[in-house]
């Protein structure tokens, strides 16, 4: 298992080279040196602060310099400090000369993200399992039908026009939820267990929004899954000498479907993470995908560098611990592994 | 191939047929935005602004006093018109780098193939806007950029199609005799790995519909003044407590259309696809 581990580390150096690369590439993009006005910066900026910018991502250097400096901001995670007026750093909290401790933006925000991630694949693991097997076992009757329905509106659904209409009917109309935020006003007063409730509150319309497409998208995986596990042989025999269906659906044939959703949801990781720019734009939750949209309105290029790379790296994390944890649930490649 | 799909039965395939005809009414609709038009789309009237919809303005004006419905029509240009352009970009990159890695071999497979797994780890949306932010947003930009982030699932079809092929009769028997790459990629591997490529081109323009729409309600899509249902989504949030109709439309609008290419691609590939295809006379 180690040796298998330390393989997989050493396949993410390359990826992570890559990475650098294609980070460095947009940095470049932009037409001429990215503080001009053509690339969009604010023209309002002063001559210091784009002198700042010219010496974060060392563009007074050669190329090939610019790009080592690059690479070690990365392996060092640290991305210099935002352009907005509070100049906060990008991924960490520092200390400086007074000894004041300023908080980093990711470092605050990442957890909300996480939060927000972890929260959404419950809901869809939650929902879609059932509606996945319900599909495969009615197949082509009424409520697989209706399933399948769902499963189209659910992907070609805008996710930030449902929020609209949601947060206008539940929010507006009805005033069930609150629209925006992560915590009431009183928040501070109130008891452990009522902030909680508070969050959980706050949050329950934008990790619906964020889990729908998911959602979608796991409860057909399920369904074909099923589907195809239930046409093998080894089912059939399971059938004739006569085990109980349930047995037959819940321990044979279920185990084996689910096993590629471990990868699938590995796979998911990106898509959660960006996702959440529009979700969390919408509600105004302080996560990574509002982050990172400010930070685009404002051009706040090493806000917008730090969660790029950050993003990359969890998706890569994410990927790892899918891999791991197929490894460890299926005995094939375990075994495969121990070798 | 053409040919191939006119004769095919996905013609008797209820769901590429709906999904088929959804979309081609939006074309012709967008095509002849100029002609339905009853206003011009960006033409501000003082005196009729957040009119509810009426005979005088079917989908109502909106916050500068612009008809909706025209709006919507000249929105629908855009959306068709990034999609296809987007996925027109996606699926170049992707047959060629596919072609590239799976008929070479090798260390051209190798780094392809790398790229490949970069691309993939960076979470696209973040990509999108990133490379946005550094430039300035247009139809244009929106497309290239949408176009240059979707093209890995191409290329890994492309490639494991090539891989099959490479090794079958025919492929062996013309490369025997003496057939140049050219001539094997073209003629042989190419045309027989086109159906997946169709498929997942058709779901592509799907997905590319959703992200020009995010966008351009984000405001870093489709600028104002040019209509595109995203941005008229934008509109409708500001004024969603007293004109539905401006958030309504446009988000059916996209429901609809992303809907019809989905099910065009589905049902493409149950037609296309003999593995599924058995499954469904089963």
């Amino acid at each position: 298992m180690i040796k298998y581990l330390l393989k997989r580390l050493f396949w993410m150096v390359p990826l992570l080279v890559g990475i650098s690369l294609v980070s460095f590439l947009i940095m470049h993009l932009a037409p001429g040196d990215i503080t001009t006005t053509e690339a969009g910066f604010n023209p309002k900026a002063s001559e210091e602060s784009r002198q700042k910018l010219r010496e974060i991502y060392n563009l007074d250097k050669p190329i090939t310099v610019q790009y080592g400096l690059w690479l070690k901001r990365m392996a060092t995670l640290d991305f210099g400090t935002s352009f907005a007026s509070h100049q906060r750093p990008v991924f960490w909290e520092k200390t400086d000369q007074q000894g004041n401790v300023s908080k980093g933006l990711i470092q605050e925000a990442l957890p909300i993200t996480l939060l927000i991630n972890v929260l959404s694949l419950t809901v869809i693991i939650a929902v879609a399992l059932p509606l996945g097997i319900v599909s495969a076992l009615t197949q082509n009757r009424p409520p697989d039908r209706a399933i399948t329905l769902f499963v189209f509106i659910g992907f070609a659904i805008p996710g930030f026009w449902l929020a609209l209409v949601l947060m206008y009917w539940t929010g507006v109309v009805n005033s069930w939820l609150p629209i925006s935020g992560l915590h009431s006003l009183q928040y501070d007063q109130m008891h452990w267990l009522g902030k909680i409730a508070d969050t959980l509150k706050h949050l329950a319309l934008p990790v619906f929004i964020s889990s729908l497409s998911g959602l979608a998208g796991i409860a057909l995986f399920v369904r074909n899954g099923m589907l195809d596990v239930l046409h093998q042989d080894y089912i059939t025999t399971a059938r004739a000498k006569g085990l109980p269906e349930n047995s037959v659906v819940y321990r044979h044939a279920l185990r084996n479907a689910l096993l590629p959703l471990i990868t699938i949801f590995g796979l998911s990781i990106p898509g959660l993470i960006g996702g959440s720019v529009i979700a969390e734009s919408i509600f105004a939750i302080p996560g990574m995908g509002k982050l990172f949209y400010d930070a685009v309105l404002m051009r706040d290029f090493p806000v917008i560098m730090g969660i790029l790379t950050i993003g990359s790296a969890l998706t890569l994390l994410g990927n790892l611990l899918a891999d791991l944890a197929y490894a460890w649930a299926d005995p094939r490649v375990r075994r495969g592994v121990l070798k | 191939m053409i040919r191939r799909l006119f004769k095919h039965p996905a013609l008797a395939n209820p769901l590429a047929m709906v999904g088929f005809i959804i979309i081609a009414s939006i074309m012709l609709l967008a095509l002849l935005a100029p002609l339905i038009a009853p206003y011009d789309p960006n033409a501000i009237d003082v005196k009729a602004i957040l009119l509810e919809p009426s005979a005088a303005h079917w989908m109502g004006t909106d916050g500068l006093g612009r008809d909706v419905f025209s709006r919507m029509l000249y929105g629908a240009r855009i959306s068709l018109l990034v999609g296809i352009v987007a996925v027109g970009i996606a699926t170049g990159i992707g047959i060629v780098l596919g072609a590239l890695s799976g008929y070479y071999r090798g260390w051209m497979d190798v780094v392809i193939m790398r790229l490949v797994d970069v691309m993939l780890s960076i979470p696209t949306f973040f990509l999108i806007l990133a490379v946005i932010a550094f430039l300035t947003p247009s139809i244009w930009n929106i497309m290239i950029v949408i176009g240059l982030t979707s093209w890995m699932g191409v290329t890994r079809l492309v490639r494991a199609e090539f891989l099959s092929l490479r090794e079958r009769e025919f492929v062996m028997a013309s490369q025997t005799l003496g057939a140049k790459d050219g001539r094997l990629i073209f003629l042989h591997l190419l045309p027989n790995s086109l159906t997946p490529v169709i498929v997942s081109s058709v779901l592509g323009v799907a997905s590319a519909v959703l992200v020009e729409s995010g966008l351009s309600f984000l405001g870093l899509g489709v600028q104002a003044p040019q209509a595109s249902w995203g941005n008229i989504l934008t509109d409708g949030k500001e004024y969603i407590q007293f004109a539905w109709w401006l958030s309504l439309f446009p988000g059916l609008a996209i429901l609809i259309t992303v809907l019809g290419y989905n099910l065009l691609g589905e049902g493409l590939r149950d037609a296309l696809d003999p593995r599924t295809a058995g499954n469904q006379a089963r």
